[in-house]
């Protein structure tokens, strides 16, 4: 490793200075594929860094960096290995800092303050999110599009479900790292998808895991994508001080969210700063649970008993597994399941970024980024496909939204594989959440 | 296979259509999006053809030549062919006479293999009038620069006449990132681009012309939109490729790139290798970089395409040590004196920098390995404009020598 490498692994924009302005991260942005008026990675990025900073002026030289949707995809295609979006996203939260944000963006940013009114409200909260009316009302007073990709509330959170089964919480009495995983659920399975979070313990179970859902709050990744990183890190701080406590006793952290596992692998450190030796811990310790089954195969651990599920399948890798580094596990368990034929989408981004896609003055780039790919989706649906399957939760709702094919998680289809499983051999599949 | 540009793109197609499983991993996009769209497999100076060029550079001392001219015949040839079928033609053989092709910024150099889009160009001028057409507001390529240069350039057998026109393109004023690629998707657009070809058409001077364009017609359905551009001009009309990123590279690349899918292989970009597990001299997986823990990768054969100096596959540090990035490989290279020229303009002699090999393309250290490429040492790739030949050549060697030790294996 170079110096450079060494200082911009510190410090994103460092690396700014690599690059060799070829424009390749230009041909591929999705973002200036659909809108001129985002003038590309290169230009946000190492063009404008050279005027940002202390002593060159407080004013950032080019908001349009505020356009990025962060998806990173301009980071993973760069020759020069210019930390292109990680640049950019620090930049948006400087003007945030600077210029102040929008009480929209501090709202729609705040997952666990929406989930704390939304699930005891949820079957009117529910008719609100469906409605036309107080979703226009929602456009003209919050600036939250109407047709912005959102999921509906559930009537009872995951941990409410998971203190109700007298699940573990805690650290247990006897040590157990090698059988025993933590899982981080995130904001979106807690409120929204509580299903998802119950296949996943399941799944675990079945592995022969112990399964702990310690105390948590949302990754704080729509903070960090909105440039709040003052919220993000308040955010940040409390699950590191409950996570790290589990990271350093050797315990593994898994995660159903892509974007939450992201946030504790990735940005905890090259976004907000908190390098240290607990964010390291919480960063190894850190797996997609797609990532961790698929290890799981590879040592001969996983239980492969899969029923078949007889389907083709489009499947969407989002923005923040590529990210991961990691390839796509899901396709290569999806290969274990009998009867399952899952088509890889082969398209950069849904467009829904978080939450750029909800944002009224963004809805339609995000709709036209993610248009190919919604082709793709409705044309396996016209040759029998009946749902579609993505890691990330705002990416699933963007599908959906714009599709009309219900998009699940892809160890959704493994669970359901299981339990066909189980009931073949005549051994009822017990609801264990 | 650890690179993506042409040898590492080329490479991983041949393999999986071969059958075998392939992963191809590259730390960004390569060469690709910054080169022309042509084949460059031999030309240096006093080639009549591509043929004789390979001749001429497989007697120069260590030259990758020496072992794969071979090899170039039957590699240029599956490269046509593969590539056709996902609907990039080319035209021009190995034994084309090399004509001397207009630059963007009005320069000559020697071609005898383009894609179609480009190889209007080749044909005998015998009198023929070229007209340089380009874009106000395109600031990548300016006709009149391009004209002004050609007018005073040494070109034998060149046009009888060469004028500029530049064009006003519909609803161009009111854009304001006019990029190559941003121009291609709109030549795909079929209600812009009758517009856009009826404003060409009423500024060509007469209809006499054969004409030269910024390479931007179109990317998935460049043939197409250069077919209908030909048909609306009523003209021969040939693309000038000009700054990066290079359309024409683009759509290079996406064709190895749907061919290597096809045939149920992998790629992914942004997989920086920063480890090596070996035994002995074997390589058995490599790690390349991930968000926490690095991810393995396990393979029965490593192919290096990680590129050369020019490529970052091979790195000068401060004290002039020349690393290989990805196995640590020696680097053969001209000693640090050597690294000194009175002519700037002259190719850099750390261009010869690269990986010693057999004639399988195994480094001496590490049996299961292959390099291709730009990573091998003794070419100037620049000068002998070879760089594109030698990587088809030794991406096709590898691909053979790698499939014979799967047939012995099984």
């Amino acid at each position: 490793m170079t110096f450079h490498d060494a200082a911009a692994r510190d410090f994103p924009p460092y690396s700014t200075d690599a690059c060799i302005k070829c424009n390749v991260c230009t041909t591929v942005c999705p973002v200036a594929r659909v809108t001129d008026d985002f003038p590309g990675p290169k230009y946000v990025g190492p063009q404008a860094q050279r005027f940002r900073g202390p002593g060159v002026g407080r004013d950032a030289p080019d908001h349009t960096v505020d356009l990025c949707s962060g998806c990173g995809i301009c980071t993973r295609a760069c020759p020069a290995g210019v930390l292109i979006a990680e640049t950019n996203n620090r930049a948006r939260a400087a003007i945030v800092s600077e210029r102040g944000s929008s009480i929209r963006n501090r709202v729609i940013s705040d997952t666990d303050l929406i989930a704390r009114f939304g699930v005891p409200l949820a079957p009117l909260a529910n008719i609100g999110l469906k409605n036309p009316i107080s979703r226009w009302m929602g456009e003209k007073v919050l600036g939250v599009h109407r047709r912005g990709p959102l999921a509906t509330f559930a009537r009872r959170t995951f941990t409410s479900s998971w203190k109700r089964r007298a699940g573990a919480t805690a650290l247990p009495a006897t040590p157990d790292p090698e059988r025993t995983l933590v899982y981080f659920h995130g904001c979106a399975v807690n409120a929204f998808e509580p299903d998802l979070g119950r296949d996943a313990v399941e799944i675990l179970e079945r592995n022969g895991f112990s399964v702990i859902v310690p105390r948590q709050e949302c990754c704080g990744l729509p903070f960090i994508s909105n440039g709040l990183y003052d919220h993000a890190r308040t955010k940040a701080r409390r699950n590191l001080a409950v996570l790290a406590e589990f990271a350093n006793a050797g315990y593994r952290i898994v995660g159903t969210s892509t974007s939450c596992t992201h946030a504790l692998k990735a940005e905890y450190r090259e976004m907000l700063d908190l390098a240290d030796a607990d964010a390291a811990a919480v960063a190894d310790a850190t797996w997609d649970i797609c990532e961790l089954l698929l290890d799981l195969h590879d040592r001969g651990d996983l239980d492969t008993h899969f029923a078949p599920v007889v389907e083709q399948l489009p499947y969407h890798p989002p923005c923040q597994l590529k990210s991961h580094g990691i390839g796509t596990p899901a396709m290569d368990l999806f290969a274990l399941v009998p009867g399952l034929r899952a088509v890889d989408s082969d398209h950069d981004c849904c467009g829904a970024a978080g939450t750029y896609g909800l944002k009224a003055e963004r809805w339609q780039i995000a709709h036209d980024v993610g248009a190919p790919l919604f082709d793709k989706v409705r044309a396996a649906r016209t040759s029998g496909a009946s749902r579609a399957a993505c890691d990330s939760e705002t990416c699933r709702w963007q599908i959906e939204q714009s599709t009309g094919v219900p998009t699940v998680h892809p160890v959704t289809i493994l669970a359901e594989s299981y339990r066909r499983a189980d009931a073949a051999v005549g051994e009822p599949w017990r609801r264990i959440v | 296979m650890i690179g993506a540009g042409l040898s590492g793109l080329s490479c991983a197609a041949e393999l999986a259509e071969g059958g075998a499983r392939v992963f191809l991993a590259a730390k960004g996009m390569a060469t690709t999006h910054w080169t022309h769209g042509g084949l460059d497999v031999a030309a240096p100076a006093g080639a009549r053809t591509l043929r004789d060029g390979i001749a001429t550079l497989a007697g120069a001392r260590n030259h990758p030549y020496r072992t794969l001219a071979t090899d170039a015949e039957a590699s240029v040839a599956a490269h046509l062919a593969r590539t056709a079928t996902e609907g990039l033609e080319h035209a021009g053989s190995l034994d084309s006479p090399l004509v001397p092709i207009p630059t963007a910024i009005g320069s000559l150099r020697p071609a005898a293999i383009l894609p179609a889009a480009q190889a209007a160009v080749l044909g005998s001028w015998a009198g023929e009038r070229l007209l340089l057409v380009g874009f106000a507001g395109y600031r990548d390529a300016w006709a009149a620069y391009a004209a002004r240069n050609l007018r005073h350039a040494d070109w034998p057998g060149g046009p009888s006449e060469i004028r500029a026109a530049d064009v006003e393109l519909p609803e161009l004023e009111q854009r304001h990132n006019i990029a190559p690629q941003v121009l291609a998707r709109m030549f795909e657009d079929p209600a812009w681009r009758t517009k856009a070809l009826s404003a060409i058409s009423a500024a060509m001077p007469g209809d006499a012309w054969r004409i030269g364009m910024p390479a931007v017609l179109g990317l998935d359905a460049h043939a197409a939109v250069h077919a209908a551009t030909e048909r609306a001009l009523g003209s021969r009309v040939f693309e000038i490729p000009s700054l990066p990123p290079s359309v024409p590279g683009m759509r290079l690349f996406e064709a190895l790139r749907r061919r290597i899918l096809g045939a149920a292989g992998r790629i992914q970009i942004g997989f920086d290798v920063v480890d090596v597990e070996r035994t002995g001299n074997r390589v058995v997986a490599i790690h390349t970089e991930a968000a926490s823990r690095t991810l393995r990768i396990a393979a029965d054969a490593f192919v290096l395409a990680s590129g050369g100096i020019g490529g970052a596959g091979i790195r000068a540090g401060h004290d002039g040590a020349l690393t290989e990035r990805v196995f640590g490989l020696p680097v053969s290279a001209p000693s640090r004196e050597l690294w000194f020229s009175d002519d700037p303009l002259r190719p850099h002699p750390l261009e010869a920098a690269g990986i010693e090999v057999d004639a399988n393309l195994t480094p001496r250290e590490l049996e299961n390995v292959r390099v291709i490429g730009s990573a091998l040492a003794g070419m100037h790739y620049l000068d002998e404009r070879c760089g594109d030949g030698v990587a088809l050549a030794s991406a096709h060697r590898a691909a053979v020598s790698l499939a014979s030790n799967r047939a012995v294996a099984a």
